[in-house]
């Protein structure tokens, strides 16, 4: 079966957040970016199904040059090619400008099973999977938690409320919105890291596609008209001091609420 | 006269808190705009919920009843979903951005080729339509304007306060031709969490840690210490549980426990919703982070700005001592 993966790039989650002076975006420059946490588990899963039965697994990315390399660590962690959407047409699409472009890879590539994280780090949007299946007429569920093949057949778990888990059983080609700590993620090893370098990264522009003037910023049906950092409440008090002078304030308080 | 659709969940056959919720963001939109607040109740022998929805909520509310809306599928309850939007051609849908809203509510937007936005904390309707979101795990809020109709919006349980009126609204029923072949995504059961002996609902002091303990044996190293100076129970952050340090029953947090204990100690935890809607309702909450502009301090009533690794320790041993003298 062949397995495509969707990774996005975004920026490292202990990474300075700076916006930009239009208020439009953060700063890029001078971060480091890492492979979005939920795809990290959405890759470990293709690759888990992978080693199970044998599966071709193909991972997409859409971005600037700097996506090479999170492409570069799929391939070393197994997968074995990529398709890399590089094209500054595709800068600023909305979820459904994503879920468009993603859409016409998986036409070409004709996946059985695509998997990707629930959201992503920056984004939070959680869209782009069910938005994805609808435009490729395929079943989809989200936040999974456990995957199961057999006999032709797709189960997943996905988690609701409060821990629970609700089993769906899929027919035909899904979609699957994977959830954090569904396994756990391997890292490349040396050996995978000089193997992927002789894996084909396959480039893209949004016309190649077919999408020109259909995605991208101008093409976007809602815009960020700002981000900005979150008001600040009333907040917390700040205990300031040496080590000795904060404990003895929580030592404190801890007493005049009763607890020691 | 354009609509504004709300997209009702029936949970043990009563209409959904968050659904009231959506009817009063819909209500402030549709008196900004002119426009009328319809809603559909999808399920099986959910007409009492409906007329529930009708009379508290007010407005048209389309019904749509079949043996296959039983359980929850995105291919069913969205026939249903299309089929109201056939019969409201609504220029805005709203759904709680709950398990089902985020698995439907992006299919229907891609199908009708609309603006999207998900798990909005508030709206401005008056001029422009805003709607504002966290982005970056909490970390910074965004506005986001649609420039497309329909949009397809959800918003996140608990934004606001649920509709209270007594209004008189009506149920239509609303046909939805639903054939077995269409569930592509079937419902099979529901697995409900379980207790595994960790039972923080109870605690009266919970110390919880996050990623930036950076290893597990720093649990029972520094977390468990404290907890067990103060009688309380330990706790942690989702991170920790998807990194495999601890097991779920530890986890504080949407997927994981909601506590209310008289203290919560936050040691290494930034603070991603998914955890502060776990926790925020604690009587005192004290967070330790080295990040001074962590959302965890927004919660917090006393914060701590510096190395988890020295004031935890510090803290176990000045409780200790001070237990001894007691």
């Amino acid at each position: 079966m062949k397995i495509m993966v969707c990774l996005k790039q975004v920026p490292h989650q202990d990474a300075r957040l700076d916006v930009r002076p239009d208020g439009g975006w953060i700063q890029e420059d001078n971060i480091k970016f890492e492979i979005n946490s939920y795809d990290t588990y959405a890759l470990e899963e293709a690759l888990r199904i992978k080693d199970a039965g044998g599966a071709e697994v193909v991972v997409v990315s859409i971005g600037p040059e700097r996506v090479t390399q999170s492409l570069r660590t799929a391939l070393g962690m197994g997968a074995d090619r990529a398709v890399h959407v590089k094209d500054p047409e595709a800068d600023a699409s909305d979820p459904l400008g994503v879920a468009k472009i993603l859409a016409a890879i998986a036409k070409a590539e004709n996946p059985e099973l695509i998997l990707m994280g629930l959201m992503a780090d920056d984004g939070n949007s959680a869209a782009v999977p069910p938005m994805l299946a609808e435009l490729l007429g395929f079943a989809s569920t989200t936040s999974v938690m456990k995957v199961t093949r057999s006999n032709g057949s797709l189960q997943a778990e996905r988690e609701l409320e409060g821990g629970a888990l609700e089993v769906v059983e899929l027919t035909g080609p899904s979609v699957l919105s994977v959830q954090t700590g569904i396994n756990q993620v391997r890292y490349a090893s040396l050996k995978g890291i000089m193997a992927a370098k002789r894996k084909p990264i396959d480039t893209k522009s949004v016309a190649d596609l077919g999408l020109a003037g259909k995605v991208g910023a101008a093409a976007a049906k809602i815009k960020i008209e700002k981000i900005y950092p979150p008001p600040k409440g009333k907040g917390a008090e700040i205990l300031t001091g040496s080590t000795d002078e904060i404990v003895n304030k929580l030592v404190g308080k801890i007493k005049e609420l009763g607890l020691l | 006269m354009a609509s504004i659709l709300v997209i009702a969940e029936v949970q043990n056959g009563k209409v959904r808190e968050s659904s009231y919720e959506l009817v009063s963001f819909a209500r402030r939109i549709a008196k900004a705009q002119g426009s009328e607040v319809r809603s559909l109740v999808a399920g099986k022998g959910a007409s009492a919920a409906a007329e529930e929805l009708a009379k508290k909520g007010g407005g048209e509310v389309y019904l749509a009843e079949h043996d296959l809306l039983a359980h929850y599928s995105v291919d069913a309850f969205g026939k249903a979903v299309r089929a109201a939007v056939a019969a409201a051609s609504p220029g805005i849908l709203l759904f709680s951005h709950t398990p089902i809203g985020w698995d439907l509510a992006p299919r229907i937007a891609a199908a009708l080729d609309g603006a999207f936005v998900s798990d909005c904390f508030n709206v401005e309707e008056s001029g422009k339509l805003v709607f504002l979101r966290r982005v970056f795990n909490g970390k910074l809020d965004a506005r986001f304007v649609p420039s497309a109709s329909p949009v397809v919006a959800t918003f996140q349980p608990g934004a606001t306060s649920p509709f209270e009126g007594a209004l008189d609204g009506k149920v239509t029923p609303l046909q939805v031709a639903i054939s077995p072949q269409d569930l592509r995504a079937k419902f099979i059961e529901v697995r409900t969490a379980q207790k595994q002996g960790v039972d923080l609902s109870k605690a009266e002091i919970i110390v919880s840690g996050g990623r930036g303990l950076g290893a597990p044996e720093k649990f029972p190293e520094v977390i468990q210490p404290l907890a067990d100076a103060l009688g309380g129970a330990m706790g942690a952050s989702r991170p920790v549980v998807d990194a495999g340090w601890l097991p779920h029953a530890y986890q504080v947090g949407s997927s994981g426990q909601t506590v209310t204990p008289k203290l919560y100690i936050a040691a290494g935890i930034s603070g991603a919703i998914q955890h502060l809607v776990g926790m925020k309702n604690s009587n005192f909450i004290v967070a330790i982070n080295k990040d001074a502009d962590a959302p965890i301090f927004e919660v917090a009533n006393l914060g701590v700005v510096g190395d988890l690794f020295e004031i935890v320790p510090a803290l176990t041993k000045a409780v200790n001592q001070a237990k001894g003298k007691a």
